[in-house]
């Protein structure tokens, strides 16, 4: 029982980083229509500003959590306005291999000026554990989780109460009428794509922190992200903590309860996946 | 002018090949190498019997890049002698190639037996660092002296399930229970990160010893989600190819030990030297033994080359095989590797020691030879 509860707590402490990610490809891919295979390259990018920001200016990477947000939004802004606004009319498949060329890209971009190598940060509490009874908590896990919720419910009342934020969920619902309305659909494509690498840039600062900042670190999370938002069903936000949880949760039990479960851990969301889309088919048909 | 042309006359002049990965997964490493082999390259010629034209191509860390590489070594700059096979996966897709080719080849890394099998029979492939076979019984040494002076006993061992950690794994539980050790082993997903749940259950099994056969990436999230779940091993062992940039000032790497072939602070007097030369000409000290590997395999050609008195590469052949030097990774001289495959190989187990991560950097701690301190045992992550 205790081993139980111990597995349930990593899984929901997992999920707030997860739903993070996710969110910021479910706004990207309801709110603009795109695939974006360079979303997990947004969260390498706020992962190295992290690592330099503390390895050159001692700078803890909690601080440099609003600094990431602002790059990696402006990062996205001019990937959507040089790159995306070009293709928003041309078939999917053009859509997703672009995605998938600027993934590689950055990748390789980020190779050449870093190298391959593994970089770590060491904020002091990176280790600081709290034990509950029998039951530990990391504080960097529990602090990732609960800054993702804030980011999240910011998230969701800058959706529901502002302006920009109904416009972006009336385009979402529909891309034509908003437009009968008055609501400039560019404007507010730019805005999702960019607030979606945000959300990427701060995950990968706490990622930097949690794991390491590498070229590659990423492309998991783009990955898992894509299970998730599948299982959230596509354009659902509202879907998406659950779902996150639902993957962490699932990979926590692989990994405790199955015998050598950790080699499977990656394999924990391709099943989700694919689970998702036949129970959508089977519901569709 | 003919005193001049007697100069020229007397030196050798070797034009040698260099494929090494300067990107990709591997190329922390094949940098440090490729400075090794400058640094040897430059003594050389500045010594003047033996003038070495150096071919440099990267191979990328993949087959698919190496033998397109390989070929133009072989074809356009027409080398016949070849410096390289750093990693396992892309030397063995060389040894078709190189057997095709047949120059001299000297192996500056490619642990793994595979590579061995591959070459077995090629007359003119020098192997230089040791056989993975070496590297096990290495470890082993050490967790023979944690069990006898330290009273370990029980083993965990997280391996990433790749082949770099999954490849002989039965067989070193067998090895590690044979030395009286309880063993309890777990496969996790290189750069995945998460180790909580396994981490989790090992506590249960309470063991003195957590030893990682992974990369770089899952270092610090082992040594974090260690503390994180509450397990608290008397000693965390990890065998990466290379550990993460930064590492050493995490305090999370205070205790961790590890195994190399080198270290700056490696107090024979060619190593003394090899670390004098190289923060002479790149200004800084390297921790990567593989620097003073490719300083090595060139200063032992060169030799070789001037004992041989010509650019023959059988003649040069024959004359390594006859060498014995000192170098910084210790004495160098060629015999059959241990399974008799290949005829000539380099260094053994007897290059490996045990080093402890204490406060900014690297300490040997064993054997007891080279340690510069005492082993910390019980670390501080069980005494916290």
């Amino acid at each position: 029982m205790e081993l139980l509860l111990q597995t349930l707590l990593n899984g929901l402490l997992l999920s707030g980083v997860y739903a993070l990610v996710a969110t910021g490809l479910a706004l990207s891919l309801g709110v603009v229509g795109i695939v974006n295979f360079a979303h997990g390259e947004f969260l390498m990018m706020g992962a190295f500003l992290s690592y330099l920001l503390f390895a050159f200016r001692g700078l803890d990477p909690l601080l440099s959590l609003g600094l990431a947000f602002l790059a990696a939004f402006l990062v996205g802004g001019l990937t959507y306005q040089g790159l995306i606004r070009p293709v928003l009319k041309a078939p999917e498949l053009n859509q997703m291999l672009l995605t998938f060329g600027l993934a590689i890209l950055l990748q390789n971009l980020a190779l050449l000026l870093f190298g391959a190598d593994t970089r770590v940060v060491a904020p002091p509490y990176q280790a600081t554990t709290l034990a509950l009874g029998p039951f530990f908590l990391g504080a960097v896990p529990l602090g990732a989780f609960l800054l993702s919720l804030a980011t999240l419910l910011l998230l969701q009342v800058f959706l529901s109460r502002s302006r920009l934020g109904l416009a972006m969920r009336a385009v979402a619902q529909n891309r034509q009428a908003p437009g009968l309305l008055g609501i400039e659909a560019e404007r507010v494509y730019l805005l999702a794509f960019g607030l979606a690498a945000a959300l990427a840039g701060v995950a990968g600062v706490m990622l930097s922190v949690m794991l390491y900042a590498s070229p590659t670190v990423g492309f998991a999370f783009t990955l898992k992200s894509f299970a998730i938002v599948a299982l959230a069903g596509l354009g659902n936000l509202k879907g998406v903590v659950p779902a996150a949880f639902v993957l962490a949760l699932a990979e926590a039990l692989v990994s405790t309860y199955l015998p050598g479960g950790g080699g499977l851990v990656e394999a924990v969301f391709f099943l989700v996946l694919f689970l998702a889309l036949v129970g959508r088919a089977w519901r569709e048909a | 002018m003919v005193l001049l042309a007697g100069l020229a006359w007397a030196q050798v002049p070797l034009k040698v090949g260099v494929i090494l990965p300067l990107s990709g997964a591997s190329a922390v490493s094949g940098k440090a190498a490729l400075n090794g082999i400058q640094l040897a390259a430059d003594e050389v010629n500045t010594a003047g019997k033996v003038r070495l034209e150096l071919v440099v191509v990267d191979d990328g860390t993949d087959p698919a890049k190496a033998v397109p590489a390989f070929t133009k070594l072989m074809t356009v700059d027409k080398v016949d002698i070849v410096i390289g096979g750093l990693a396992s996966g892309v030397t063995f897709a060389l040894s078709g190639p190189v057997k095709q080719y047949g120059p001299l080849f000297l192996a500056i890394g490619a642990a793994s037996s595979v590579v061995e099998q591959a070459f077995e029979g090629y007359p003119l492939f020098f192997h230089y660092h040791p056989w993975d076979y070496h590297n096990v019984a290495a470890a082993l040494q050490f967790f023979q002296y944690l069990s006898r002076e330290h009273g370990a006993k029980r083993v965990a061992i997280l391996y990433e399930d790749g082949p770099f950690g999954s490849a002989g794994i039965g067989v070193y539980k067998q090895q590690l229970e044979k030395l009286g050790y309880q063993v309890q082993a777990e496969p996790f997903k290189a750069g995945s990160g998460q180790f909580t749940a396994i981490l989790t259950r090992f506590r249960a099994f309470a063991p003195d010893i957590l030893y990682w056969i992974g990369y770089d990436v899952d270092a610090l999230p082992i040594a974090t989600q260690a503390r994180q779940v509450g397990l608290r091993p008397k000693l965390i062992y990890g065998a990466p190819p290379s550990w993460p940039i930064g590492f050493e000032k995490n305090p999370l790497s205070n205790d961790i030990v590890g195994m190399t072939a080198w270290l700056p602070t490696v107090a024979n007097a060619e190593s003394r030297r090899f670390v004098e030369a190289y923060r002479k000409k790149y200004g800084e000290v390297t921790e990567e033994y593989m620097a003073p590997m490719g300083y090595t395999i060139v200063k032992s050609l060169a030799l070789a080359a001037e004992k041989a008195g010509g650019t023959d590469k059988n003649r040069i052949a024959e004359a390594l095989a006859g060498l014995k030097m000192p170098t910084p990774l210790g004495p160098l001289s060629f015999k059959p590797s241990d399974t008799g495959r290949t005829k000539y190989q380099g260094f053994g187990p007897e290059i490996w020691f045990q080093f402890q991560y204490l406060q900014g950097s690297r300490r040997p701690v064993f054997p007891k030879e080279v340690a510069t301190r005492p082993l910390r045992y019980p670390g501080e992550y069980y005494l916290r």
